[in-house]
This record gives structure tokens, C-alpha cells and sequence, in this order.
């Protein structure tokens, strides 16, 4: 059976008018996304606020792991650099710097729930560390902000 | 004329018979050639078939995996660093399991370790690869005072060391159904001498014959008849091969030449190279109780405990000896014979050209050199194996777990396992003959770090080595009282309605659970006690202000919370579930405790930490995860009621047995069938659950079983200095406030009967109790406390 040129057209204008939707769609999602990164953008720059290990007066044992994860996170080996913050935290579970830093890990790994949880498990063992329990806060805030957007 | 015609009659019917006897003798010809011919055809598509049936069995097994490699499960390492709580004996003991060697003199191999005065220690660690990389092996020397770890040093150096990590002993086997059990080694990777024995010993000719040897064969032979016996084999390297992979033992004329046939059709598919590397990973070198030692590395890790590449060449020699008879020449027990067989085989290496003189004679004088024997078994904590087999069974399937050579590490600590066990033993046997009723005791006890979640140690079964029915896992048992803190951490979670302090009613109760039945809960005791304060009910375990509580709260508000604190199966909501009339097992309840352990973080218990491939190389992480899945105020309170039962309530014992602070809960069930106890200090959670198999009574409540082993193991721990004291930490937002003990109201320290409990900021009460001055002694013993 013949197709008419109308239902040709027709055709031809829903292909458009979905094509237009999907687009809109995608642009939306992308500027979603845009805002997400800026977000958790702003609690990556806090690295720089995060305190040193060899600043705070932590035991010679913790703060050597914290050394070692330190490197495995900037090579991005970000695995390795969780399993040998777990090593601290199994000889010490009480140092919020060790929580925290999972914290900081989980974040790059995109992994918010478990970021947030360890920035709360970082304050539930924090002593008078105004600075520390700052970035938690923010951490906190910003995967709470995050997840639900 | 008839005769001259009858002559040539003769003769033409001779000619006649000869022809046709001619005729009959070529057909029979003809037919006897069609038959060999079809016969030989047939024979040769048969030979044919034959053939290509064995190249696809060879190219098959060759091609593809050839061996099933046994998983191995490994116990945590052992992390050294200064202040670690360590005492000699536990550093021994972990170098005994590790297989260490104990020398006198200066340590100078790896796997050796010295104990100077009994106190200082040097150890040259072996290599070993982690999930995070390999560790290369080195020395340390460290010193214990007072069950610490005072120094740790590089040996031989004044060099300081923060951190150091043992390897893990291996502590199970998860193996394939042939009990084999092997290391896979690549042939660049084996010594050239261990090659160059091997051919010299097993196969001059190899690089020369085609699979069978005629030459060798006919050497063998003549031997064997100038001796009178079978003295020489003439198989080649390639045929021993074909016989071990393919073939049975029996020795017959069909196996032979299946053997010599598959042979040529091995060296037709694959290069020499394959042939030996597969040779030296398949040849049988001993056996260590069930499990069969296949392979030149795994056999250098069971005679020497060391890789192959690290033997000297008389001890290449002797593995290379045992070829020949594993049994016959086994090093740790047939010791003359071993050290004959090993010189035959230097002597023939001296004819190779691999040794001088010199060293013969050196070599030669040397003693076996032989490891202690390792204690690896696939048995050493069965109730432990198996829950790492479950836990691995949600990843892998029961094939991959018994062939792919996966290595898995575990946080059991063995140390921890050991008191664990001992405890075990020594209490059941205690409350046994201390209670005439209590017989047939059976019981789960589970350790568990409590911020990691990691399970350290388990024991499922009176003799813990026994390796049936797993308690702590599939003894689903009603809890009773241990359902409490989660009725009372409900209620808590309701600030504006609910404190410590709130007056809960202790009087007769009866509920109608349905048209005809009427339940009337019952205190331990019997008795009633008009009011109680909500923390009294909890610390003395009161049933009835209990029930009343959960009653108003909502059961499944109960079960909500329940979930909340890791319970995963389902609760039933009728009114004696507040009484814990619903079953768990012990590792749910350890699951349960291990959020109020946590303060109120969700850490669901796991015994895996990684998997390694059999290239040791990563393959999955089990990382630790936890959810905030209590508010941590409310948390605290129960926390501390749950501590205050260890000091004034029903584990008041501990008060006087414990000089550390711990927390915990006893639980007893109907007819006292169920001993529980569950509790924790500041890093660790122990469950135990105490019972019979056929649910009958044990005479025993919380207090007077499960929490007799529970102490007992806790008490090893404080004297070990390994333990931790529970310390309470308040979060933000705690008010700790002086209480009147019976109206609840507001008091003050010096009053008579005042009890300071921490409220969740603006919960406190409002309403003063009247004060009665408090006795001076009374008032000393508060200043103290």
C-alpha cells in the first residue's frame, strides 16, 4: 500500500518533535550534572584545608599509614589508599583524622552515602578539632545536598 | 575308442578341476586380499579415530586449565608497631603457625627468628605479596616489656621502624575433590640446576626423543634383566607425564601403549618447553596428611619453606630424588634414605657437569636441611572456614572456589581464636560439673572487632576443632532479655516522651492474645515492684514494665528498630516478642549488639577482607561500610543502661571481675533453655549463646552461663593487657542531671537515693523530688566515684 507524502510528513514531524525532546532532555541533565560537579567541587577543594598528619600529634604508627594513603590517593589509587586507611582505623578506630580522610576517599570515589557516613563516624570520635569537624560539615552537607538533588 | 576318448574326458576334466581349484584358490585370494584390505582400512580409520580421540582428550586438558588449584584462606596479619599489646607467648605462638624456624644463633634466612633473655626478638620475615602489593622480605629485632611492644628496629640497625607487617598464616585450604594441592611455578622462573638434575635423574634424551625413547627403553631393559628386577624406567619425562595426567597407575600392555601413543601426540602438539614447565608443576613429591604435594614450588614450601628459587643445589637434588618414590624416600621419615637418594642424584649431576668435586663433597655432607612441617590443614577452624565459604558463595560458585587457586584474607585473628577456644573448653567443663542439671552443654561464642565489624575469632561447638553443625550460624534460638535495649532504644528515640528516668510500671499484667488465651508475663523473679525507673527495668532485666512499655510503643515500631540495628530476619509482632519469644542466631544478636558497640553505626559483620587470583593479583576488596542507623544521643542512653548492668545489674559480676569498663546485656529464655550473653568494651564484641541441641533445659540463666565464658575470655584479654575499657563518650547535646532513684524527679547530689543519668538536651525533668540528705559515707563514696 502506497504511503500518502501527509503521513510521510507527519512521520517525518514527530521524528523531529522526539528527537527535540530527547535534546532537551540531555541539556537538562547535563546542566544537573554541571551543578553536581560544582557542588562536590567545592568539598574537593577543601583538601588543601584538610590538617596534615604530621601536625597533629597522632601516634608514629597512624600517621605513617596516613602517609601511605596519602600517596595511593594522589596516584589515584584510591582502593589502596581506603585499605590502608582501614589498617589505621583497625589499630586505632578512635583518630577522626583517619575517619575523615575515608571520608575524603569515598568522595572521589563518588561514593556519597559512604563519605557522609564516615564524615559522621569522624565526628562521633572528634576532640575539640574545629577545623576537622568543619570539613566533615561540609562533606556532610554537601552529599546530603547532593543525594538529594 | 571310448578309452582315447575317455583319456582326454580325464584329462580335460583335470584341467577343469585344476582350473576351478585355480578359480576357487584366486577367489579365496581375492577374497582374502578384499578382507585385509577392508580390514586393513578399517583398522587404520579405527587407528585414525583412535588417534584423534586422544589428541582432542590431550589438547583438551593441555590447552585448557589443567589443574584445579585449591583456595587458601589466610588469618589476618600481624601488625607490629611500638605500644602494640603483644606478650612473648603471642609472638611466639604466631611464629610457631607461621612455621618460623627458632635458631640459637644470628637469624640469616628468611622464615628464622631468635629470642634473646626472653624478651627481644630478631626475625627475618619471608617475601610475601598483599592485596596492596608485595612485601619483600626483611629483618626486624623488637623487644616486649609488660605485654607491649617497646621497640622495633630494622635488624642490625639502630634504624627506626613505625609499622611492620607479618604475613598472614595460612589457616585453611578450600580444595578441589582430588585433595590436590600445588603452586604454580613458570619454567623461567625454575633454578636451571633443578632442570639440569631433573633431566640428568628422569630423561638424558629429552631434547632428543619424540616422546618415547627406543634407546632408553632397551637400556632400561637390559638393566632390568642383568639386575633381576625392575631397577630403571625407561619412560621418558613426557610419558611420566602423560601417565599422571591421563592415565591409572595400573601396568598393563593397553596403558602402555595408550602411554606411548598420547606421548607422541603431546610432543607432535606442544613445545619442549611446555612439556617440562607442565611436567614440573604436575609431578607428585608428597603428601601432608589428605592433601597430595604436586609440583616442584609447592613441595620447596613443604620440605624447606622456602620458594624454589631460594634452595641450595643439594636440596634441589633431593626434591629431584623424590621423583622416583615420594613415599619410599620421604625426607622427614626416612631420613637415611632420603640423604642416599639425595647424593645419588648430586653424584649425577657432578656427571652433568653441574657440580665440581668440591662441592659434592660439600654438599653431600650437609644435613637435609628440612623445614619444620607445616601445620596448614583444611581444618584448622571449621565453625570460621565455613562462614568464609558462605560469605565467599554470594561471589563465587563453589567450583571457582575450589579450583581457581583464589587467595583469600580474612580478618580471624588467631591469637584471639586461641583464647576464644580456650575459654570454651575450660568453662563448659566448669558449669558442668558445678550445676548437676547442666549436661550436654553446647555453645557459640563470637568475637568481633566492634567499630570494624571484622570477625576475629569464633567458636561453634564444645570442642571447637569440630567441624559439624554450626552453632553461632544455624542455632536459631528465642533471645529473650537481649531484646530489651532494642525496646528501650525505641522508646529513648522519643526524647519528649521517654528518658532514663521515665516511671514504668511494675504490676500485674494481662493481655488478651486472643478470644480464650490470656498472657500474664511474669518477672524472673516472680515479684512485682510497683514502679520502676526505665533504666532500672533495663539494668535488672525487668520482664513486665517490658512488656507494658513495648505495648505502647508499637511492635512493629520494635521491629523497625530491630532492623535498624542489623536484624535481617523477620520478627514477628505478637506481644511476647517484647520477652525475645522469636529466634536468632548468634550472629544476628552479634550483627544486633555490634550498632550499640558502634554507637549507633550499622557495621554488618564480615570475616573477608580481599581476594587475590592464584597470580596473586587483586581481585575484590570487602571494604568497610557503615550507616548512621540510630541517632547517637538515644544510642548513648541505652549504652548507658547497658553499662550500668555490668556495675548494679544483672552482670553486676563483672563489677569485681573486670578492673576495665565494659557494657553488655544478659538474655534467658523460658525453662532456661538459652543462656546469652552479649557485650562489648571499647573495641570489641563478644556474643555467647550457652544451650542444648535438644532444646531441653540447661539449668543455666544469663547470668550463671553465658556470661561465666564471656567473662573468662574478657578476663584473658585484661591479662594480656589487650583490652580496652568501654569509655563512654557523650555526643553533643547530653546533660547528665542528679535524679531522685524512685519518683524520678529532680534531686541533687547530697539527697538520699540520687542517681545522676544523662538526659538528651531538653528532656530533663522538670519536677523537684523532695531530698533527703544523703549519709556522709554514702556522700564520700559519690565524690569518689
Amino acid at each position: 500500500m502506497p504511503v500518502s507524502r501527509n503521513h510521510r510528513t507527519d512521520k517525518t514531524f514527530f521524528q523531529l518533535e522526539s528527537l527535540f525532546k530527547l535534546a532537551s532532555v540531555f541539556v537538562l541533565l547535563l546542566w544537573l550534572t554541571g551543578c553536581a560537579q560544582t557542588k562536590l567541587g567545592e568539598v574537593d577543594s577543601v583538601e588543601s584545608i584538610l590538617p596534615v598528619a604530621d601536625s597533629h600529634n597522632l601516634p608514629d604508627v597512624i600517621k605513617t599509614l596516613i602517609k601511605q594513603s596519602d600517596e595511593q590517593y594522589l596516584n589515584l589509587n584510591l582502593p589502596g589508599s581506603l585499605a590502608t586507611l582501614e589498617r589505621a582505623v583497625r589499630i586505632n578506630p578512635r583518630q577522626a583524622e583517619v575517619w575523615s580522610r575515608m571520608a575524603q576517599v569515598y568522595l572521589k570515589q563518588g561514593n556519597l552515602e559512604q563519605a557522609k557516613q564516615h564524615a559522621k563516624r569522624s565526628n562521633s570520635v572528634l576532640k575539640n578539632n574545629t577545623q576537622l569537624k568543619a570539613f566533615n560539615d561540609r562533606i556532610i552537607a554537601a552529599t546530603s545536598a547532593e543525594q538529594i538533588n | 575308442m571310448t578309452k582315447p576318448k575317455t583319456k582326454p574326458r580325464r584329462k580335460k576334466s583335470r584341467k577343469k578341476k585344476a582350473s576351478q581349484s585355480k578359480t576357487r584358490a584366486s577367489f579365496r585370494e581375492y577374497l582374502f586380499n578384499r578382507y585385509t584390505f577392508a580390514g586393513v582400512i578399517l583398522f587404520t580409520l579405527f587407528f585414525a579415530s583412535y588417534l584423534f580421540y586422544l589428541n582432542i582428550k590431550i589438547t583438551d586438558k593441555m590447552s585448557g586449565r589443567i589443574w584445579s588449584l585449591p583456595s587458601h584462606v589466610y588469618a589476618r596479619p600481624l601488625e607490629l608497631y611500638q605500644g602494640k599489646h603483644l606478650t612473648v607467648k603471642q609472638l611466639k605462638l604466631e611464629l610457631k603457625q607461621l612455621d618460623y624456624s627458632r635458631v640459637t644463633s644470628r637469624p640469616t634466612k628468611t622464615g628464622q627468628y631468635r629470642i634473646l633473655n626472653e624478651s627481644h626478638f630478631e626475625i627475618i620475615s619471608r617475601d610475601f605479596t598483599f592485596w596492596d602489593g608485595e612485601q619483600k622480605s626483611q629483618g626486624i629485632r623488637l623487644s616486649i616489656y609488660n605485654n607491649q611492644l617497646a621497640t622495633l628496629h630494622k635488624l642490625y640497625s639502630d634504624e627506626t621502624i613505625a609499622l611492620f607487617r607479618l604475613e598472614p598464616v595460612k589457616i585453611a585450604g578450600i580444595y578441589p575433590a582430588t585433595q590436590q594441592e600445588r603452586q604454580l611455578i613458570k619454567l623461567d622462573e625454575v633454578p636451571d640446576d633443578l632442570v639440569l638434575a631433573l633431566l640428568a635423574v628422569e630423561d638424558r634424551r629429552f631434547y632428543q626423543h619424540w616422546g618415547i625413547d627406543p634407546r632408553s627403553i632397551i637400556r632400561a631393559m637390559l638393566a632390568n634383566v642383568m639386575a633381576g628386577g625392575t631397577v630403571q624406567g625407561g619412560s621418558t619425562l613426557t610419558q611420566q607425564l602423560v601417565k599422571n595426567l591421563f592415565l591409572s597407575p595400573e601396568r598393563t600392555l593397553s596403558r602402555k601403549i595408550n602411554e606411548a601413543l598420547m606421548a607422541l601426540l603431546v610432543e607432535i602438539n606442544y613445545d619442549k618447553s611446555v612439556i617440562l614447565e607442565t611436567y614440573i608443576n604436575e609431578v607428585y613429591l608428597g603428601q601432608n596428611g589428605a592433601q597430595q604435594i604436586h609440583g616442584f614450588e609447592l613441595a620447596s614450601q613443604y620440605y624447606f619453606a622456602r620458594p624454589l628459587i631460594k634452595l641450595r643445589r643439594d636440596q634441589m637434588a633431593l626434591l629431584v630424588g623424590l621423583v622416583k618414590g615420594p613415599s619410599w624416600y620421604a625426607p622427614r621419615r626416612h631420613k637415611k634414605r632420603a640423604v642416599e637418594r639425595r647424593n645419588q642424584v648430586l653424584k649425577l649431576m657432578l656427571e652433568r657437569g653441574a657440580l665440581t668435586q668440591a662441592q659434592l663433597n660439600k654438599y653431600v655432607a650437609l644435613d637435609l636441611g628440612l623445614a619444620n612441617k607445616p601445620r596448614f590443614s583444611s581444618n584448622r577452624y571449621p565453625a570460621l572456614i565455613d562462614l568464609v565459604k558462605r560469605q565467599l558463595n554470594s561471589d563465587y560458585d563453589e567450583d571457582d572456589l575450589r579450583s581457581s587457586g583464589l587467595k583469600v584474607f580474612t580478618s580471624i585473628d588467631p591469637l584471639i581464636q586461641a583464647q576464644a577456644e580456650a575459654s570454651v573448653k575450660r568453662v563448659i567443663k566448669r558449669l558442668e560439673s558445678a550445676n548437676p542439671n547442666a549436661e550436654n552443654l553446647q555453645t557459640s561464642l563470637i568475637v568481633a572487632s566492634s567499630q570494624q565489624g571484622e570477625i576475629q575469632a569464633m567458636v561453634s561447638d564444645r570442642q571447637p576443632d569440630f567441624s559439624g553443625f554450626n552453632r553461632s550460624l544455624d542455632a536459631v534460638r528465642q533471645i529473650g532479655s537481649l531484646i530489651k535495649p532494642a525496646i528501650f532504644l525505641t522508646a529513648l528515640q522519643q526524647p519528649q516522651k521517654y528518658t532514663l528516668a521515665s516511671v514504668l510500671e511494675d504490676t500485674p499484667l494481662h493481655i488478651k492474645t486472643s478470644k480464650e488465651v490470656m498472657w500474664s508475663p511474669q518477672n524472673y523473679d516472680k515479684k512485682f515492684s510497683g514502679n520502676v525507673l526505665l533504666h532500672q527495668a533495663l539494668e535488672k532485666s525487668r520482664n513486665v514494665p517490658t512488656v507494658r512499655l513495648g505495648l505502647e510503643l508499637g511492635l512493629s515500631d520494635i521491629s523497625d528498630t530491630l532492623q535498624n540495628l542489623g536484624v535481617t530476619r523477620n520478627i514477628p509482632t505478637y506481644p511476647s516478642m517484647t520477652l525475645g519469644a522469636f529466634s536468632l542466631s548468634p550472629l544476628d544478636v552479634a550483627n544486633m549488639y555490634q550498632t550499640f558497640a558502634a554507637n549507633g553505626f550499622n557495621v554488618p559483620l564480615k570475616v573477608i577482607r580481599e581476594v587475590l587470583n592464584k597470580d596473586a593479583k587483586p581481585l575484590k576488596r570487602y571494604p568497610l561500610k557503615s550507616d548512621k542507623a540510630i541517632d547517637e544521643k538515644a544510642i548513648y542512653l541505652v549504652n548507658h543502661a547497658l553499662h550500668r548492668v555490668t556495675q548494679t545489674g544483672t552482670a553486676r559480676s563483672l563489677a569485681t571481675k573486670l578492673s576495665h569498663s565494659v557494657a553488655g546485656k544478659t538474655g534467658t529464655t523460658d525453662d532456661l533453655r538459652d543462656s546469652w550473653f552479649a557485650g562489648f568494651s571499647d573495641d570489641q564484641l563478644a556474643v555467647v549463646w550457652i544451650g542444648r541441641d535438644d532444646n531441653t533445659s540447661t539449668g543455666l540463666t544469663g547470668s550463671s552461663g553465658a556470661l561465666h565464658l564471656w567473662t573468662d575470655f574478657f578476663q584473658h584479654l585484661e591479662a594480656i593487657g589487650d583490652l580496652r575499657s568501654y569509655s563512654l563518650q557523650p555526643p553533643a547535646g547530653i546533660n547528665n542531671v542528679w535524679i531522685d532513684g524512685e519518683s524520678g524527679g529532680l534531686s541533687e547530689k547530697n539527697c538520699l537515693g540520687a542517681v545522676e543519668l544523662p538526659f538528651i538536651q531538653g528532656s530533663e525533668p522538670t519536677e523537684k523530688a523532695a531530698c533527703q540528705s544523703a549519709g556522709i559515707i554514702e556522700q564520700i563514696k559519690r565524690f569518689f566515684n
